[in-house]
């Protein structure tokens, strides 16, 4: 029995039907560009200048990064303007930490605000200025 | 919140030595779980949008571990330092996979990191730390993949640690 559960939703998903799409909306959000992971899971001071560094490296390594808007709600971005790479992409590293207003869908799923950002509609570069207060983190100077 | 030097020297080794576990290791990490979800590996964006490259986008997109009872988790991060979960999990887009890790609920955000893998539940659990092995693949060995990648080093030899030209650390 366990095995035509397993065989069903293996066969529904590659046919794209497991997955109720979810209603989308446009918005816009203005915010920091930040690691998801370093910032969801506070394991350190993940903003601004103190942390731009591991955040590059994250985002290198590939993990998603995020927009922490000024109401504190995060945006998984999946998406920037034409490039749907939102594994280690060039683009994103660049603007790691950097303030920035976009327009884009959001897609609500499971705990989760996914943005496909259609748009950056204005880029303040970085802004937050946290190495006074923190240094370089993590590993420090 | 404090980030205490000891804390996050606990965190990194943790890191470090997370590739020889049996099983999930704990990070003490608020709102986590030590789970093994069975899950099917897809690529996100297409569960979202129905646009949908060949084999969830080879790589270059993020993915996800969607359960038998619907839950869509975000792969946030493998067992490699500093690196994601797309690496581990793009041999089985579309497939089962049982993926041993930390499911964290936060409210903020729920994210998943994959620590080990496996295909059956009979297989003995293999450390997600393919992403180490292709990086030292592509470019060859380095104590810390992170200082050494091409992308990082063009990144921070442009503007610094700090992301500002100009700005660097007190001597």
């Amino acid at each position: 029995m366990a095995k035509f559960a397993k065989l069903g939703l293996l066969t529904s998903v590659l046919l794209g039907s497991a997955m109720p799409t979810v209603a989308a909306e446009r918005i816009q959000v203005t915010g920091e560009i930040v690691d998801t992971w370093c910032s969801i899971t506070g394991i350190m001071f993940a903003y601004g200048t103190a942390h731009h560094q591991c955040a590059v490296w994250c985002a290198a390594g590939g993990i998603p990064v995020s927009i922490k808007s000024a109401d504190g709600t995060f945006y998984m971005v999946l998406k920037i303007e034409d490039d749907a790479t939102s594994v280690a992409n060039p683009t994103i590293l660049k603007v790691q930490t950097h303030n920035v207003t976009v327009d884009g869908e959001l897609h609500k799923r499971d705990g989760v605000n996914y943005l496909f950002v259609s748009k950056v509609a204005d880029d303040k570069g970085i802004v937050n200025m946290t190495h006074d207060d923190y240094g370089v983190v993590p590993f420090g100077n | 919140m404090k980030y205490s030097l000891t804390a996050m020297i606990a965190v990194f080794a943790a890191m470090s030595t997370a590739s020889v576990a049996n099983a999930a290791d704990g990070w003490g990490i608020e709102n986590e779980q030590i789970v093994e979800i069975e899950a099917t590996v897809v690529d996100i964006a297409c569960s979202l949008t129905k646009d949908c490259p060949p084999n969830c986008g080879d790589g270059k997109r993020q993915l996800g571990l969607l359960t038998a009872d619907g839950k869509l988790r975000v792969a946030t991060k493998g067992a490699s330092i500093f690196a994601g979960a797309a690496r581990e999990l793009i041999p089985y887009c579309g497939k089962i996979v049982f993926a041993d890790g930390l499911l964290i609920e936060n409210p903020a955000m729920t994210i998943f990191m994959v620590q080990n893998l496996r295909i059956s539940k009979s297989e003995k659990l293999q450390p997600a730390t393919a992403f180490d092995t292709e990086w030292a693949k592509a470019n060859g060995k380095a104590d810390e993949w992170y200082r050494s990648d091409p992308a990082v080093k063009q990144v921070i030899e442009a503007d610094g640690v700090f992301g500002i030209k100009g700005l660097a650390p007190k001597p």
